[in-house]
């Protein structure tokens, strides 16, 4: 109880010994983290300064992207750039114009939307994906207001540093001024009294003049579409005719009869040019017919005239019509030129968006760090203050507990003084138990004593005089009488036995057993020759094999052997032969032995009583014994540490085992 | 008997003891010359010519003593440290007659300097033979130093 206290005043102590390291460890982390709010601060401030320089660089790209949005705002063309999912992403002023739409309304909605032909315009921007690069993509774009302005677009896909796609920058180039020239022309062809028919490759018309429908009496859109060679007497001589356009891009006075659908005939001379697109490729024929019935020669040759100054006329469009083109040509280069210089343009914009972007990150991770350190420094604060107050309460626990212990050291003194006191009485009771237990060992001795001298006085006095009986008076005994008086002296020499072998027996318990290395052979030899055998009884064959050396007390495993071979000898008594075999062998750290007998053997499911104190397996008249023997070999043995144990099988021979603890090497 | 021609002395309380153990002598032929005194005092009044024994010469001296242990008054140990320790009687043979091997005192006796000790044994056969060969061998074949 009183060493409880102590142990946990101790304790006590100790704590507040590892409480005051900890109150200066805290300290000196104070000291510490006072000096890196410092520093942090002159961080802070040094970020502050970095961040207005940031800004600056961020103001400044700024300056550079409105340069470059005013460049797109001062193009007159629609530019439009959008995303890979099709949205508008961004748009000029003409674009709103065109569309009649507000900028930031434009933005986010489907580029295909202002369109005519949405499908169609979706097909273009996919193509731009694709390859790209678009050029004069024609497409309708449609104004909220109805007006509808017919454009060519020209697109390129614009990417970023890395090369990945961002999106489309599409420009459209108004075309409905080339559309008026074009009706222009048309109204020209309408002017001619000639009938006048454009021809696809598969010899399809594509469009004719009135002057044609007059001459085949078929309406202008019944006639497009059909072919060209139906309207002739001789539809082969005009399929050989248009194929010679083709062949030679052009023929002049091919003669050919139209046929009209009342019946009427007129003869023609066709005059018939291929025409091609800007590439050159072939888009059909253009084909005109002079009437050259005889009876209008004259109007022929006028109206030949007439042609001719049509054709310069129409020479003099066509040139004009080519100036047009290439002033288209040039402006879509410059188109081209200003889409690159965007494209080179948004690429900067959008690294400088990056930087700008990167920078703010940069930022807001700066001022999330500085906020987390001033939060940690306010907790550190928070937590001094908790850790004084701990510390003045740890102050106050600890002179109370100074004053416990000054309590504790008196309690702890009268405790050792209980304690000596209690060992000096232990002390004392040892020695009187000490006392009393020799004096009950030597009591027991005594007793031993006692019973050897005193109890057999009186047996050999009755052993004695029954003999005196026997041999001075036998003769007026009869047969009965010598039978008694032998029993008399029979009995009381089994009691001397029996006296001897439980004083024996209680000797081994109190017996040293003092340990030392045995040479076995030559134990069991010295046993062999001190074997006292009785008159008529018959002599043992000794089968001994090799017995290695064992540790143990030197007399008491004499007493093993004597008792074990007596016991194979006496056993064998009614046996022809007694063979006895010795022999052991050798098994872990230990050697056991055995004494084999041919002899009576016993029943194994008495084996349990085999080593009880008089416990016998066989009557007294078959073999004589106190049933001691066994219970002292056992003893012996168990003192030794080692084990005895027997198999046996009933008038064949048993084999008694010892075990007894091998030389070490 | 004439004192003075007492040649075994038998030192023994127990009369059956002494009975059996001097049949066993009579019979192995020391038929006389054997005194038996019944305990420690009165074996050494007869050695110290005393008390009863005043009359016997006194260095007339037996030839051999059988002397029992456990005895009343003086024990057989008391008389053997006497004889011992005696000049003039120390070279008598003293042979210790012992009821058990178990007796504590053997072990004294022989470092007192008895010559020799017999167990008494139950079996009459056995102790007759003891007593015979005992007899033999201190009476005939040993010479006792003059």
């Amino acid at each position: 109880m009183e060493k409880k206290k102590l142990d946990e005043l101790v304790i006590t102590n100790k704590d507040l010994a590892f409480q005051k390291q900890e109150k200066k460890d805290r300290a000196a982390e104070l000291a510490i983290a006072n000096k890196k709010l410092l520093f942090q601060n002159e961080e802070k401030k040094k970020r502050v300064k970095e961040n207005k320089e940031l800004e600056a660089i961020s103001n400044s790209v700024k300056q550079g992207s409105q340069y470059a949005r005013s460049l797109i705002e001062a193009s007159l063309d629609p530019l439009v750039t959008i995303s890979p999912e099709g949205k508008i992403t961004d748009v000029n002023e003409a674009s709103v114009k065109v569309t009649g739409v507000p900028r930031l309304q434009l933005i986010g909605t489907d580029f295909s939307d202002y369109f005519t032909e949405p499908e169609k315009a979706r097909e273009g921007y996919k193509q731009v994906f694709e390859k790209e690069f678009v050029s004069d993509y024609p497409l309708t774009i449609h104004h909220k207001n109805g007006k509808l302005t017919d454009v060519l677009y020209n697109a390129s896909v614009y990417k970023d540093e890395k090369g990945n796609v961002l999106g489309v920058f599409a420009a459209a180039r108004d075309v409905t001024t080339q559309k008026q020239v074009s009706q222009y022309a048309r109204s020209l062809i309408e002017a001619s009294l000639d009938p006048l028919v454009t021809i696809s490759p598969e010899g399809k018309i594509m469009d004719v003049n009135e002057a044609s429908v007059k001459v085949t009496g078929v309406p202008r859109l019944q006639l497009i579409g059909t072919d060209f060679s139906n309207y002739f007497t001789e539809p082969e001589k005009a399929r050989e005719g248009y194929k010679q356009v083709f062949e030679k891009e052009f023929v002049s006075d091919y003669p050919l009869t139209i046929h009209h659908k009342n019946g009427t005939l007129t003869d023609v001379l066709y005059n018939a040019s291929v025409y091609k697109d800007e590439k050159g490729n072939v888009l059909g024929v253009f084909a005109a017919a002079r009437d050259v019935t005889a009876k209008k020669a004259e109007e022929l040759s006028i109206a030949n005239k007439e042609l001719i100054l049509q054709n310069k006329e129409k020479e003099k469009q066509a040139a004009v019509l080519e100036i047009a083109n290439k002033e288209l040509k040039f402006q879509n280069e410059e188109k081209e030129k200003r889409a690159a210089e965007l494209i080179i343009a948004n690429k900067e914009l959008a690294f400088q968006n990056e930087e700008k972007e990167n920078r703010a990150a940069e930022l807001v991770i700066a001022n999330k760090e500085l906020l987390f350190q001033n939060e940690e420094k306010e907790n550190r604060a928070a937590e001094l203050i908790i850790a004084n107050k701990e510390l003045a309460f740890q102050n106050k626990e600890k002179e109370k507990r100074a004053e416990e212990l000054v309590f504790a050291n008196r309690e702890l003194k009268q405790a050792e003084d209980d304690i000596r006191k209690l060992n000096d009485e232990l002390e004392h009771k040892v020695i009187e138990r000490t006392a009393q237990l020799e004096s009950v060992n030597k009591e027991l001795g005594s007793f031993s004593y006692s019973v050897s001298h005193d109890l057999r006085a009186p047996i050999r006095a009755i052993n004695g005089y029954s003999k005196i009986l026997v041999e001075d008076y036998g003769k007026k005994f009869d047969a009965d009488g010598k039978k008694v008086l032998h029993s008399i002296m029979h009995n009381s020499k089994k009691m001397g036995d029996l006296i001897d072998d439980l004083l024996a027996f209680s000797k081994l318990g109190r017996k040293e057993v003092s340990v030392s290395d045995i040479n076995m052979t030559n134990l069991v030899k010295l046993v062999r020759e001190e074997l006292i055998f009785d008159e008529g009884e018959n002599l043992p064959v000794f089968t001994i094999k090799l017995l290695p050396a064992a540790k143990g007390d030197q007399s008491l495993i004499k007493q093993v052997w004597i008792n074990l071979i007596s016991n194979a000898i006496k056993y064998s008594k009614y046996k022809p032969i007694t063979n006895i075999e010795i022999g052991a062998y050798e098994k872990a750290n230990l050697v056991v032995y055995f004494v084999k007998d041919e002899g009576a053997g016993f029943d194994m499911q008495y084996y349990d009583k085999l080593f009880g104190v008089f416990q016998r397996l066989h009557s007294q008249e078959e073999f004589e014994g106190t049933g001691i023997g066994l219970a002292i070999v056992q003893k012996i043995v168990h003192r030794h540490g080692g084990t005895v144990w027997a198999e046996s099988t009933l008038n064949e021979g048993t084999c008694f085992y010892f075990s007894l603890p091998a030389l070490t090497n | 008997m004439n004192y003075d021609e007492v040649e075994i002395l038998l030192v023994e309380d127990s009369i059956d003891d002494a009975t059996l153990t001097i049949r066993a002598l009579t019979k192995s032929g020391f038929t006389n010359k054997l005194f038996h005194v019944k305990d420690g005092a009165e074996a050494l009044d007869f050695i110290y010519c005393k008390g009863l024994y005043a009359v016997r010469k006194s260095k007339e001296y037996p030839k051999m003593i059988l002397l029992d242990l456990k005895m009343p008054k003086v024990t057989g140990m008391e008389v053997l440290e006497k004889i011992k320790s005696d000049q003039h009687l120390k070279s008598i043979p003293v042979v210790i007659l012992t009821s058990s091997k178990e007796d504590p005192d053997v072990k004294k006796c022989y470092a007192l300097g008895a010559n020799s000790y017999i167990v008494k044994p139950v079996d009459s056969d056995n102790f007759f033979s003891a007593i015979k060969e005992i007899g033999l061998y201190w009476m005939i074949l040993s010479e006792p130093p003059h």
